[in-house]
């Protein structure tokens, strides 16, 4: 890659880390009409600047909002990069279907998860809270979502991962969903005791188990 | 309640006016000084001592105690045969050269003399010529010194070394103690006990005495 | 006029009235002129009675209140000291909050074995590298008696070792006018002469009168000696409380300030407008076991009134932090330490000392300077007081994001975060979940804390000092070692 090519490359990235749309969307304009690769641009700029965030997080140098920030201003990039990747680059990560449970209204949490999952290239569904089993078994269904992630944060909603985990079984879905769930009370023996494919303690630990499950 | 339980029990609350009516009354029912000092007085200070360790006294409180006690001592040494009043042994003290500071060494002198020492307290910034020159006119087995600066410490050293000169250092025994002192600083400078606090140094000089003895 | 802007806090505590204090001063008073003290130098004695002050049949000195006023009229409310490169960096006075460690311990946690052995110069080294290293700690004092060295010249030895090791201000000790005399040379060598360490003094000395009421020479003479050179001083006698002071608090104060007072005097009349540090050291006798403690809840009541008389009085004053009586670095150190330190930053104390003491001021350990660092930084934030302009209040923001939103991805959190006060991060204290704590090797404060004392001494220290000063210095403190009048037992 030439130099100029390498530095919007580095750009796309730096803005990206800022979280700072117009950059992001400017940087990759450029790029193209630079014609660097897509799925160069893709790679190496947005996911790669992603990646980067997500480490800076882990190592306390940035905010969690900074992360929505980049989160929001890759997708910006991303919108305009998806028309000039091929069929197989352009597809996502896979797609997740997410909700916090029947009975919890608590989704600050969920929502973090559905941001990182989305700045990770999930393509996310996000019921919101409250969601029934069989809301999340319909939407589990209608998008062909490889993963389902709940939420919960309270003790009292927690059987409803349960209820859902049998729905699935019942309705013969849940050999092609892998399951994660998550929230302040759920643990992994939990997880474990329900069958679900997976737990995450956290947003970030929730990125890397939603990509080793698919 | 008997006699020597009430003398005792007045000793430790430090009434010394109880203690003196107490002490003669027991004189005028025909108990021996002897016994009185032994049942009573010595006793008593047996009892403080361990509440001190069991803390559960004030050190104002055993100060207190102890003076009651000498009080008490005063009207039986006259009566008293040379044999009966055993003394654990003499000793010089004082705060070294340089250092003013006196309420630990005031501590460790009350305490030594009530277990059973008789001391000759120096005071403060006593120079290692007048520790020397003060043990060998009073024949003393002890020589104990105070140091709350580290600066003030050499003087332990320099007064170690002038009892040497003097030809005392093989009857007098030397203790050491305060703040910054530290057992490994009496090694170094030949000192023959260390204390880190009062209760301590009373252990160490019976021990020493012991050793003499 | 410093270089980095000093912490005042926007929180403070106070809980005395004025006619308590005025109570307080007054008594202290009384005690100058009614009891008097034992002033053991023939001419500060001289100087007293020049200065108003009597000279009674009793030997004692007695200080009438228009001395007392005198002196306080003069003496400055704020002074400054500078670092070894002269710059500006603690600006003492008003509610401004410095720490640093404290002198002459006599044991160490050895920072690489976590042994107790006795302390050396090497741990003195340790202890300015450390506090070099460290944001919030602000000046040195050794933190370590070298125990292994010849006791002559031993303190111009020390801040040597201070000065080779870091760049901040030092509060140092001495034995007596004489070792003074020569670290007063070896700092002015480094000013470039007597007038530039007048201008621009580089470290304060500590002295101590004797409570109850006594002034021993040495201490006078080094009061004087300061007062004439200009090098801030501070002198602070440290009463225990019902052993050589009253059992009271208040009567505590009382006599530590007419110890304090006096010196002011003698300071004052000798050089008005020299600077001078007020204090009373807040040790407590423990009443069954007569240990005298650093972190009794007793001494810090005597504190709190006295860091507020000093106040009132309008006075730089000497301050305590970052101590325990634990003989551990565990959890009794860290509630202790906590206690002390957050006294002294809601009091606005100026200059406060004893980081990294343990066990009664004896034991020293770098961890603890470390931990108590971590502490100031903490609530420094805390505080720093809340703004309150509209942007702060949000109603604006709360109106956008309403029911049911969040405020994660609203630009007035991130811009708070970013441009604004943002949010304090712990970097020692743990807010790793259990998952991540255990992958971390699951270390609790004390480690984390050795790690980081480790990973300082590891890394590159402050400059080094010239060497033509080093030199001149060395030569000093050599001459004074082998001077007849230092450190002889005649």
């Amino acid at each position: 890659m030439s130099t100029t090519r390498h530095a919007i490359i580095e750009e796309i990235i730096e803005a990206v880390v800022e979280g700072e749309p117009e950059p992001v969307i400017a940087g990759v304009r450029r790029a193209l009409e630079a014609g660097v690769d897509p799925e160069t641009v893709l790679n190496d700029g947005l996911t790669a600047a992603m990646t980067s965030v997500g480490d800076m997080l882990d190592r306390g140098e940035v905010f969690i909002p900074d992360v929505l920030w980049s989160a929001e201003a890759m997708q910006e990039g991303l919108a305009l990069l998806l028309p000039h990747l091929s069929e197989g680059a352009s597809r996502s990560a896979g797609t997740v279907v997410l909700g916090t449970v029947q009975g919890d209204v608590h989704d600050i949490g969920k929502n973090f998860v559905g941001l990182m999952l989305s700045g990770a290239g999930f393509e996310v569904v996000d019921l919101g809270h409250d969601v029934t089993a069989e809301a999340f078994v319909e939407a589990v269904a209608e998008h062909g979502a490889g993963l389902l992630g709940m939420s919960a944060m309270l003790t009292t909603t927690m059987p409803v991962m349960s209820r859902t985990l049998q729905l699935l079984e019942a309705r013969s879905l849940r050999s092609g969903v892998r399951v994660l769930v998550g929230g302040a009370p759920v643990t992994q023996s939990y997880a474990d005791k329900i069958g679900a494919d997976g737990w995450a303690i956290d947003a970030t630990k929730a990125v890397a188990v939603a990509k080793e499950l698919v | 309640m008997s006699l020597f339980e009430d003398l005792k029990l007045n000793v430790e609350q430090g009434k010394k006016e109880a203690v003196l009516a107490l002490v003669a009354q027991a004189l005028d029912q025909g108990h021996s000084a002897q016994q009185i000092l032994q049942q009573g007085l010595i006793a008593a200070m047996d009892i403080v001592g361990a509440k001190m360790e069991q803390e559960e006294m004030f050190i104002p409180e055993v100060l207190r105690a102890a003076k009651t006690m000498e009080a008490g001592l005063e009207i039986l040494k006259p009566l008293l045969g040379v044999g009966d009043m055993q003394v654990s042994g003499k000793v010089v003290m004082g705060t070294v050269k340089g250092d003013l500071h006196d309420i630990g060494k005031n501590l460790v002198a009350m305490l030594l003399s009530s277990a059973g020492f008789e001391v000759i307290d120096l005071g403060i910034n006593v120079a290692p010529a007048v520790f020397a020159q003060k043990a060998e006119e009073t024949g003393a087995d002890f020589l104990g010194m105070s140091a709350l600066l580290t600066t003030t410490m050499p003087m332990m050293a320099a007064t170690i070394e002038e009892l040497e000169k003097a030809g005392l250092r093989g009857r007098v025994r030397v203790l050491i103690g305060g703040a910054p002192v530290t057992q490994a600083y009496a090694d170094q400078i030949g000192a023959d006990g260390y204390a880190s606090d009062a209760g301590a140094a009373i252990k160490v000089a019976k021990e020493l005495g012991a050793l003499v003895a | 006029m410093s270089d980095v802007a000093p912490f005042t806090p926007a929180v403070r505590l106070s809980h005395l009235g004025d006619d308590v204090k005025t109570r307080i001063f007054e008594a202290a008073l009384r005690v100058l002129a009614d009891v008097g003290a034992s002033v053991q130098h023939d001419e500060a004695v001289r100087l007293l009675q020049k200065a108003g002050c009597s000279l009674d049949s009793d030997g004692l000195v007695r200080v009438p209140r228009p001395a007392v006023e005198r002196a306080l009229s003069s003496a400055p409310n704020a002074f400054t000291l500078y670092d070894r490169d002269g710059a500006a960096a603690m600006e003492l006075g008003g509610h401004n909050v410095y720490f640093g460690t404290g002198s002459d311990l006599m044991w160490q946690y050895d920072p690489h074995t976590g042994e107790h052995r006795p302390s050396r110069l090497d741990d003195i080294a340790r202890v300015a590298r450390v506090c070099e290293a460290l944001p919030n700690m602000d000046f040195v004092m050794s933190g370590a008696y070298p125990t292994e060295l010849d006791p002559r010249g031993v303190y111009a030895v020390t801040f040597l070792t201070m000065m080779r090791n870091c760049t901040k201000p030092l509060v140092i000790v001495a034995e007596s006018e004489i070792d003074l005399g020569v670290i007063i040379d070896v700092a002015a060598d480094v000013r470039g002469g007597r007038d530039q360490l007048r201008e621009r003094p580089y470290f304060l000395a500590y002295v101590e009168p004797v409570s109850p009421l006594s002034h021993p020479a040495e201490s006078v003479a080094k009061l004087l000696l300061c007062a004439d050179a200009g090098v801030p001083v501070a002198y602070v006698p440290a009463p225990l409380l019902g052993a050589t002071s009253p059992v009271s608090s208040a009567g505590h104060v009382v006599q530590g300030m007419a110890e304090c007072l006096l010196g002011l005097v003698l300071h004052q009349h000798r050089a008005p407008g020299a600077p001078f540090m007020f204090g009373v050291n807040q040790g407590t006798l423990d009443m069954v076991s007569g240990q005298p403690s650093y972190a009794a809840v007793e001494g810090f009541m005597n504190y709190l009134t006295v860091v507020e008389m000093a106040k009132w009085l309008g006075l730089p004053n000497w301050g305590i932090s970052g101590c325990t009586d634990s003989q551990a670095i565990d959890a009794q150190l860290g509630l202790e330490v906590g206690e002390l330190t957050l006294l002294s930053m809601l009091l606005g104390s100026n200059l406060n000392h004893d980081v990294g003491f343990m066990g009664f001021g004896l034991t020293g350990a770098l961890e603890e300077i470390v931990i108590t660092d971590e502490f100031v930084s903490m609530n420094k934030k805390l505080l720093s007081g809340i703004p309150v302009q509209d942007e702060d209040l949000a109603v604006n923001v709360i109106a956008e994001v309403g029911p049911k939103g969040h405020y994660l991805r609203h630009p007035h959190t991130r811009r708070y975060l970013r441009k604004g006060p943002g949010q304090w991060r712990p970097r020692l204290l743990n807010r790793d979940n259990r998952d991540r704590w255990v992958e971390c090797g699951g270390l609790d404060l004390r480690e984390k804390a050795r790690r980081k004392v480790q990973a300082i001494l590891e890394s590159e220290g402050p400059p080094t000092l010239d060497p033509v000063l080093l030199a001149l210095a060395e030569e000093r403190v050599a001459a004074l070692k082998a001077s007849p009048k230092v450190g002889s037992p005649s």
